[in-house]
């Protein structure tokens, strides 16, 4: 085929898209093409004029009290919307398991209606063109989205527009064991900021006992990806190129920059020097630790905080995440998952729906609730303000750090964070960079650099096949 | 080989008394090691029941209890909690159910059709199924589950079960038992008037009754302790086996050494009783396929 | 014990070959009843081999030309099967650095969990054998590990081998040594994931190797030891010749096994530390079903070159060991 009757057929399936959507209702038909690239979004209409009950079918990967908090949400949506739309929420495993699962669907043209996603599989959702923006929703309602933190709202924004609701969004913290900084002598109102004061405090806090055996590590963190994004972010530097992926598709990490190879290099020096405990790459493994008083300084996320201070026996403190030098100018980047409304193959009733729910959870109220039953950062700012959360924030106040630090966060593409269709596998060989720079096999800049070298083909490949 | 009996009564006399020194020691050895021995092999087990039981500061503290000083269930109980024990039980026990009670059927009826039934290219069919036995599962595990999720039978009990309802391993081992089964028996039969279908069920297969339970045994341990295929083919909690329930026990948010170590034990107990007590029975169901 | 379903195909392969090497695939004819065929028997032997026969053909025989063929092929964003790429992911295997070590650390793994695995329950198996008191408590402690699956005992040593606050480390601090990075250090990950594994196989073989033993003739035994033939010669020149067909028959089962091994590595390390326990199991679930990558394309040519291995080892073992087996 020409190149240009490729422009054609796609010219022809724009319009024929265009067309779906402004005059059908219901129809459930549409099955292929690109109808997020275009960005329209059904009216109010579409749901108003339609008969009987509209179904959402909601892909979710939230277990345990996570899940009881959004069946509660669902539950009260529903009521509210009783005869006219009816949320069926579907657990689908671990957020991995929501990809995997959503992949197959594309194939076999069942996608949901409404699909909870992480973070790093942004760039892989709007790539997939099964999506509506939820950007173009606001705009057809002239809904303003001022009050979802720009933060949040910067992560999930791309080429100008919010692609999907942010829902559930956590943020990582330094957690610290209070009591051990007392016995050290170091105040836990003052904790480190830079990764070289980490580094002092790290060595004050590791204790020995007569036989020269540790038996408390200044620091400990898993070995896991995330944590030195959210360093090489914090440095105000870029993760992966076109401006962290959001001017253009990043066709080359940028990981093994200089930034990204002293974040790398000081972990593994602390390890080496026998103040940071290695715990390997299992989660577990390195809260367990911490909870235990194994470890005085630790990287988490905001969402174990409710865990840590339930469990902990000595007195848990939270500062600010690290920098790498005092005048950084970065900030921290917003984990958690969105959700995304699919277009094709859903009748505009259904997207509608879909919209109307996504809006329902990030309202205030919601956001309450789901801060205070979850531990998730609200995504509403006005959530804060609610009665229910300033109790919660006062049993908690360890939290307020996390949303100082988010309010201070200028956003700029540094702190939007890294886009990327293989994020998953880039943050993979971060992990092994972090593990041969430990293990002395390589230096952090040889390993970050040999990283990136491994992942090129897999990022060549992978924006080759979204063209 | 006997050289003991040429040698002179003196100096027989002689060497069994070094012997005997000998041996003494050698007993001495032998107890070391064997006690040496025992403690490396149970004391996982040992340490899996008393941690089961000891609270989080004693399983916490360094260095680490080894006799629980105050015993607790509450590790039970939190690990019922996190995880639904119960239901995963179920979900063990039905998947394993199936999977062995349909095997033994394909089976007896192929080692059938394979000894007693006429049959045209037998051995090029039997060859078939030795070949099965030849594929390691996890050669052909990536089409299987995309075929059947592709079905829609991701986390459900077909999804379990259906990949493994025959086996080449069954019908091996039940064609060696047929084999043996004496031909007079067979004719009188036969002049009894007893078809096929009422040999097989009537006579056959209840004076196989041993060779039958030791594949069972068999077979029901290998579905029970899988862990490759129920970790891909479910997704929820309520669908995942024991043996997936168990790792996600140890990844959960609430999860400490006690609550691991209690799932462990709760998970273990039914296979723990068919060692202790059922082993010689097991022993022949494991052996099957060691050696005529 | 039987870690998997391929356990019990790798137990059936073994005595299967066995059986197959010394009687071939000549099926006693039945004996049929004068004059021609008769069809409805004919029928009745297609009707009852149907089942397996459709199974077979479902879920190995299809899946195996399939896994052939996304081996030759690229994968779309969604998984799916793209354009034909022929030997490709072959040629970029045997050139990747990371698969020679997957390929390296599966035989050493091999290695460290079968000889330990056999002979360490053959040294218990025969210490047993000298007469001592107590040998049915003593061999029920040695076969207490086959109660536990795969998944049970990797959580056990998961909590055993904790980096920081795990039970090994706790007690070399009591001898003023460690603390060891056993699942976090190079060095020792692949030794810590094998022994764990050696000691969750050493129950089913003990079992196995006392039924072997108690199977050898009680006169050959007692002929022995009027000879004066005791404990080690006795060893030697009686009980492990003839135990020969259970120990060829454990360790061709537990060579398989170990090379489908999966469950403790993704639990204990999932496959680190820097790939020091990926083995090639655990490098196609990687490939395929991890990182949300669904690189179905190389995963299935991983996969292929398992069975290869795996046919290969089966070959090797039944040449080489066959031979030198004295079957009682």
């Amino acid at each position: 085929m020409s190149k240009w009757s490729l422009r054609l057929a796609a010219g022809l399936a724009a319009a024929a898209l265009a067309l779906t959507a402004c005059s059908s209702s219901s129809s459930g038909d549409s099955s292929s093409g690109d109808s997020s690239s275009g960005g329209s979004a059904p009216g109010a209409d579409a749901l108003d004029q339609t008969q009987g009950v509209t179904t959402v079918t909601f892909w979710h990967a939230m277990t345990g009290q996570n899940a009881t908090v959004l069946t509660s949400l669902v539950n009260e949506f529903n009521a509210a919307h009783r005869g006219k739309i009816e949320v069926k929420p579907l657990f689908q495993g671990t957020y991995d398991d929501v990809i995997a699962k959503y992949k197959a669907s594309v194939q076999q043209k069942g996608t949901p209606s409404l699909v909870q996603v992480y973070d790093i599989g942004t760039r892989f959702m709007i790539d997939s063109r099964q999506t509506v923006p939820a950007q173009a929703f606001a705009d057809k309602d002239g809904y303003k989205l001022d009050d979802i933190e720009p933060g949040i709202r910067n992560y999930y924004t791309v080429g100008g527009k919010l692609a999907a609701m942010p829902f559930n969004s956590s943020m990582p913290l330094l957690y610290l064991d209070a009591d051990a900084f007392k016995e050290a002598g170091l105040d836990p109102a003052k904790p480190p900021r830079t990764l070289a004061e980490l580094g002092e405090a790290a060595k004050k806090l590791t204790k020995k006992d007569a036989n020269g055996q540790t038996v408390r590590y200044g620091f400990g963190a898993s070995v896991y990806g995330w944590f030195v994004e959210e360093l090489i972010a914090e440095s105000g530097t870029l993760y992966c190129d076109q401006d962290n992926g959001r001017a253009e598709k990043a066709d080359k990490v940028l990981f093994d920059s200089v930034q990204g190879a002293q974040t790398v290099q000081w972990w593994a020096d602390l390890v080496k020097g026998g103040y940071a405990a290695n715990t390997g790459r299992v989660t577990a493994d390195a809260q367990a630790a911490f909870k235990a008083g194994k470890v005085a300084m630790h990287l988490e996320s905001t969402g174990v905080l409710r865990g840590y201070t339930e469990a902990a026996k000595f007195t848990v403190a939270t500062a600010p995440y690290p920098r790498l030098t005092a005048d950084d100018q970065g900030g921290p980047v917003i984990g958690g998952a969105s959700l995304w409304i699919d277009g094709p193959g859903h009748s505009a009733a259904e997207q509608r729906a879909s919209w109307e729910f996504a809006k329902f959870l990030t309202e205030p109220a919601q956001q309450a609730v789901w801060h205070t039953g979850t531990g998730y950062f609200p995504v509403n700012r006005k959530a804060l303000d609610d009665p229910k959360d300033k109790e919660w924030l006062a049993k908690y106040p360890q939290f307020q750090t996390a949303i100082d630090e988010l309010h201070a966060t200028k956003p700029t593409p540094a702190t939007a964070g890294c886009l990327l269709g293989v994020m998953p596998q880039a943050r993979k060989g971060v992990e092994t960079a972090i593990e041969q720079t430990i293990s002395g096999a390589k230096t952090a800049q040889q390993a970050l650099g040999d990283a990136a070298k491994d992942l090129q083909p897999a990022l060549d490949s992978y924006n080759a096949s979204v063209g | 080989m006997t050289t003991t009996e040429r040698l002179p009564a003196r100096a027989r006399a002689a060497r069994e008394g070094t012997a005997r020194i000998r041996e003494s020691a050698g007993r001495a050895a032998v107890y070391t090691l064997l006690g040496a021995a025992v403690v490396t092999v149970a004391f996982p087990v040992y340490y899996a029941f008393a941690g089961a039981v000891m609270g989080p500061s004693e399983l916490s503290s360094y260095p680490p209890a080894l006799l629980p000083h105050s015993v607790t269930g509450r590790n039970f109980a939190g690990a019922v909690e996190v995880i639904p024990l119960g239901r995963q039980y179920l979900n063990s026990a039905v998947t394993a159910g199936l999977i062995t009670l349909a095997q033994l059927l394909t089976s007896i009826l192929a080692a059938y059709a394979f000894v007693f039934l006429p049959l045209r290219w037998r051995a090029a069919v039997f060859g078939v199924f030795l070949a099965t036995l030849m594929v390691p599962w996890e050669a052909v595990i990536i089409p299987n589950y995309l075929m059947l999720s592709g079905w829609g039978l991701g986390n459900t009990y077909f999804g379990l079960v259906l990949p493994f309802l025959a086996s080449g391993f069954g019908t091996f081992m039940l064609r060696q038992s047929f084999r043996q089964f004496p031909a007079e028996l067979r004719d009188a039969a036969r002049i009894d008037g007893a078809g096929h279908w009422r040999f097989l069920w009537r006579i056959l297969v209840p004076l196989n009754k041993p060779s039958l339970a030791a594949i069972a045994i068999y077979v029901f341990l290998s579905a029970w302790n899988q862990y490759f295929w129920p970790l891909i083919i479910t997704r929820t909690a309520q669908m995942q086996t024991l043996q997936i329930g168990l790792a996600s026990l140890r990844d959960a948010e609430r999860a400490d050494p006690g609550l691991i170590l209690a799932g462990v034990v709760l998970s273990l107990l039914p296979t723990l009783v068919l060692v202790v007590f059922g082993q010689r029975f097991v022993v022949r169901g494991l052996t099957a396929g060691a050696v005529r | 014990m039987p870690r998997s379903s391929g356990a019990a195909a790798a137990a059936g392969r073994a005595g299967a070959a066995a059986a197959a090497g010394r009687a071939g695939a000549t099926a006693a004819a039945p004996k049929r009843g004068p004059g021609r065929p008769d069809w409805g028997e004919r029928t009745l032997a297609w009707a009852f081999l149907l089942p397996s026969l459709v199974v077979f053909a479902l879920f190995i025989g299809y899946p195996l030309g399939r896994t052939l063929y996304l081996s030759t092929h690229g994968n779309d964003l969604f998984g799916a099967p793209s354009r034909y790429v022929g030997m490709r992911h072959y040629t970029d295997l045997l050139a990747s650095a990371e698969f020679h070590k997957t390929l390296v650390t599966t035989l050493l793994f091999v290695l460290l969990t079968v000889l330990p695995g056999v002979f360490g329950a053959l040294g218990l198996v025969l210490l047993l054998e000298s007469r001592v008191r107590g040998v049915r408590w003593l061999r029920s402690a040695f076969a207490l590990p086959f109660a536990f699956s795969v998944a049970s005992a990797s959580v056990v040593f998961s909590v055993f081998f904790n980096p920081a606050i795990g039970v090994l480390n706790g007690l070399l601090s009591q001898f003023g040594t460690g603390p060891v990075g056993w699942l976090t250090d190079q060095r020792y990950a692949l030794l810590s994931v094998s022994a764990a594994t050696v000691w969750m196989n050493l129950g089913y073989n003990v079992l196995v190797l006392s039924a072997g033993i108690g199977s050898i003739p009680q006169e050959t035994v007692e002929a022995a030891r009027l000879d004066g033939a005791t404990g080690w010669r006795l060893a030697r020149s009686i009980t492990v010749p003839l135990l020969g067909p259970h120990l060829f028959f454990l360790i061709v089962v537990s060579t398989i096994n170990s090379l489908q091994s999966f469950g403790q590595i993704h639990i204990l390390t999932l496959g680190g530390p820097d790939g020091a326990t990926r083995t090639l199991v655990y490098s196609v679930y990687e490939k395929a079903f991890a990182y949300g990558s669904s690189d179905f394309g190389t995963a299935s040519a991983q996969a292929v070159v398992l069975l290869v291995v795996v046919l290969a080892c089966a070959g090797v073992q039944f040449g080489l060991l066959e031979r030198k087996v004295h079957y009682a």
